[in-house]
């Protein structure tokens, strides 16, 4: 059968399936929940100009940190508190210029950091449900059935890979290849680095109108003692319907890191 | 940048990562100080990753003497707007009267409390705590 013959029938053939595979994906978006909406961390609402936590955030965020507070393994232990002594003592030299050990500070958030500043939206589809923030964190959770890649495949990214599946109306999702590392927010904040066992999964789900709930478990056999166990709340953003990606610090940066330090450019 | 900045001294938080990821921690400021600054705009910076004010304040002491510009630091443009600020909330030449934190570096600057406008009303949201 010669080429052309072969692209005729296949140009025959593709709208047909195209109508089918069509028809099949709405019955498939019909079963899927509505997360359509702007949303925020329930901790970030009412921040004021200078971004200061309400008081109903601040007790969010205490609530979140009791929950999140990590019971490494010996080894993590004395690497947690290496970093954690070096913070402290940079701070102890220099109060007003905050020591910074993540650099650039103008990246998104890593996952799972992902679920912290800015406003949110997800976009759920059959095969994929995308998280966009508009801090520029834009996370693929796929739910086409796929696996993870073969580990000869993956490497540490900010985001790691992501698949999931939904059990009725909660979308289970299992993450994996992030960078090893988690974020501290003690201090001036710092990471701790992780083993390449650090392994994420959710279960997120709306439960009302105006929340979806996110139960994390973050686990690494080398580095924590025990799971760790956490669940937030995002609300819906009722004062505003537009998503602007700001990520942006190179039109005025005035808080630029100088040898390892925040400065600040008053004018 | 939604530059959320958080400050989240003496809290541990992984998942939470703060806005001092997306961009800072506030701990330059002095967030047990507060300093009342009267005077004058010269810019309003509508900007990322942080919105600014440079003010210029006179001497009370001595009106004579040359005024002192200040900067002053807020959230960033999007975030701001839903507090009801917009670009053109403030222009150069509105006297206006903001309360900050102080920088601890002895800069004349600071992170936002509250800002009143022209017409004395308060503009966007002030702070309802001190983080």
């Amino acid at each position: 059968m010669s080429a052309t013959v072969i692209a005729l029938l296949a140009g025959c053939l593709c709208p047909a399936r195209a109508q089918t595979s069509s028809k099949e994906r709405i019955k498939a978006f019909a079963k899927l929940p509505d997360w359509s909406g702007i949303w925020e961390l329930d901790a970030f609402v009412g921040q004021s100009d200078g971004q200061q936590f309400s008081a109903e955030g601040q007790r969010r965020l205490k609530q979140y940190a009791a929950a999140l507070r990590p019971s490494f393994s010996p080894e993590y232990q004395a690497k947690y508190d290496e970093i954690r002594k070096k913070v402290e003592d940079a701070i102890a030299a220099d109060p007003a210029h905050p020591p910074v050990t993540h650099q650039p500070l103008c990246v998104a958030p890593p996952f799972p950091a992902t679920s912290s500043p800015g406003m949110f939206e997800w976009r759920v589809t059959p095969e994929e449900t995308t998280f966009i923030s508009t801090v520029g964190a834009v996370r693929h959770i796929y739910t086409d059935g796929r696996s993870h890649p073969p580990k000869d495949e993956l490497w540490p990214t900010l985001m790691g890979d992501s698949i999931g599946h939904w059990e009725g109306d909660a979308l289970v999702v299992d993450t994996i290849a992030t960078r090893k590392r988690l974020y501290m927010g003690e201090l001036s904040g710092f990471f701790v680095p992780m083993s390449d066992q650090l392994h994420f999964t959710e279960r997120i789900r709306m439960v009302n109108h105006d929340q979806m709930q996110i139960e994390y478990t973050v686990e690494d056999s080398v580095a924590l003692t025990k799971p760790i166990h956490v669940t937030i709340t995002h609300v819906r953003v009722t004062d505003f319907n537009r998503m602007i990606e700001e990520t942006d610090c190179e039109e005025n940066e005035r808080d630029p890191i100088v040898n390892g330090r925040i400065t600040t450019i008053a004018h | 940048m939604k530059r959320a900045v958080a400050a989240l001294v003496g809290i541990s938080m992984l998942l939470i990562a703060s806005s001092a990821l997306a961009h800072h921690s506030r701990a330059m400021f002095d967030q047990t100080k507060q300093v009342t600054l009267v005077g004058t705009v010269k810019e309003f910076q509508w900007t990322n990753p942080h919105c600014w004010i440079q003010v210029l304040v006179p001497d009370p002491k001595n009106p004579q003497a040359e005024p002192v510009e200040w900067g002053v630091e807020m959230g960033a443009p999007v975030e701001l707007m839903r507090k009801g600020w917009k670009p053109g909330s403030l222009n150069p030449g509105d006297k206006v009267t903001i309360v900050i934190n102080p920088l601890r570096d002895g800069q004349h600057g600071g992170l936002v409390v509250s800002v009143t406008g022209p017409d004395g009303r308060i503009i966007g949201r002030p702070a309802e705590v001190t983080n």
